[in-house]
């Protein structure tokens, strides 16, 4: 059993950097996630540019709810916090707690997720579709986008925690979570600027 | 050797302890800010241009804390992902600039 030794409370301090591998796919995650901001910088900037082009549609004033909004932006930085949580475990080497709070993490995005298909769906009953202007467009584009990267990371973290349940936490599986967690917090991060540029200035009339 | 060691041990421990205590202040900061740029909108009868500054600074500063506290930006070694970031930050602020000002004129 020396292949498992490490994973009787013998793992290294940070064991997502104990390896090369680990290291390099951290380091190779930021490159990434500078990329994701190009990607969500330039759908911020075609919103920008096309906000006010509504045609027949509702102005963003009328069609937004701030409560609904209020309360998205409560799940997912409450989620950002588990998942700060989660990490926190995963450097105490504690594997129930890191997949406590991973498992916390997942159930408030897929709470934020249902939120925000719940949304889509009423604005559509408003007559606010896809195709309606340029601005509809816009906006489903850039808070879509941003909904589905939060769907692909509920997939991604409930693998993360399925694997950590099989085979424990080892330093191959260290960098998965950690790497996961800083995609989460990305994620987070777009939507303080989806809340603010979106849904808080759509309001300002 | 022995002392290399115990002083990683000591950090580590330093870092158990404030580790959680840290990021829930980091929360906590983070909610106030969304609050303050949400009372912005809501009580409505200040000037446009303020409010969007408002808006932009607090959104600024929440991802800047986020940033620096949840995703470990302040921490030693983290120079390429400055440089991973701050270089789609630069491409973003063209782009929202170029948008903003070059299309509608």
């Amino acid at each position: 059993m020396s292949a498992h030794s490490h994973v009787d409370g013998h793992l290294p301090h940070e064991p997502e950097k104990a390896t090369l591998e680990g290291r390099n796919k951290i380091l190779g995650f930021w490159l990434f996630l500078g990329g994701e901001t190009v990607l969500f910088g330039t759908l911020f900037s075609v919103y920008l540019a096309l906000r006010d082009q509504v045609l027949d549609g509702k102005p963003a004033h009328e069609l937004f709810s701030l409560p609904l909004t209020a309360l998205a932006t409560l799940l997912l930085l409450t989620s950002s916090l588990t998942s700060v949580f989660a990490v926190h475990a995963l450097h105490k080497l504690d594997n129930k707690a890191l997949i406590k709070w991973l498992v916390v993490t997942v159930l408030l995005g897929i709470a934020f997720l249902i939120l925000e298909i719940y949304e889509f769906y009423h604005y559509v009953h408003e007559g606010h579709g896809f195709t309606t202007s340029a601005f509809s467009s816009s906006f489903y584009t850039l808070v879509g986008f941003h909904g589905a990267h939060v769907a692909f990371g509920i997939v991604w973290i409930s693998m993360i925690i399925r694997q950590l349940s099989k085979k424990g936490l080892t330093v191959v599986t260290a960098p998965k979570v950690y790497v996961a967690g800083m995609y989460w917090h990305f994620i987070d991060v777009v939507w303080v600027f989806i809340f603010t540029v979106v849904y808080l200035m759509g309001k300002v009339v | 050797m022995a002392s290399n060691h115990t002083t990683t041990e000591e950090s580590n421990k330093r870092h158990r302890v404030e580790g959680p205590k840290k990021h829930v202040i980091a929360f906590i900061f983070s909610l106030v800010l969304t609050l303050i740029a949400f009372a912005a909108v809501i009580g409505g009868e200040i000037n446009k241009d303020f409010i969007y500054i408002i808006l932009i600074g607090t959104a600024v500063l929440q991802v800047f804390v986020q940033m620096a506290f949840w995703m470990h930006m302040k921490d030693r070694g983290h120079q390429y992902a400055i440089i991973g970031i701050l270089g789609g930050v630069v491409v973003v602020i063209t782009m929202v600039v170029m948008a903003e000002y070059w299309v509608w004129w």
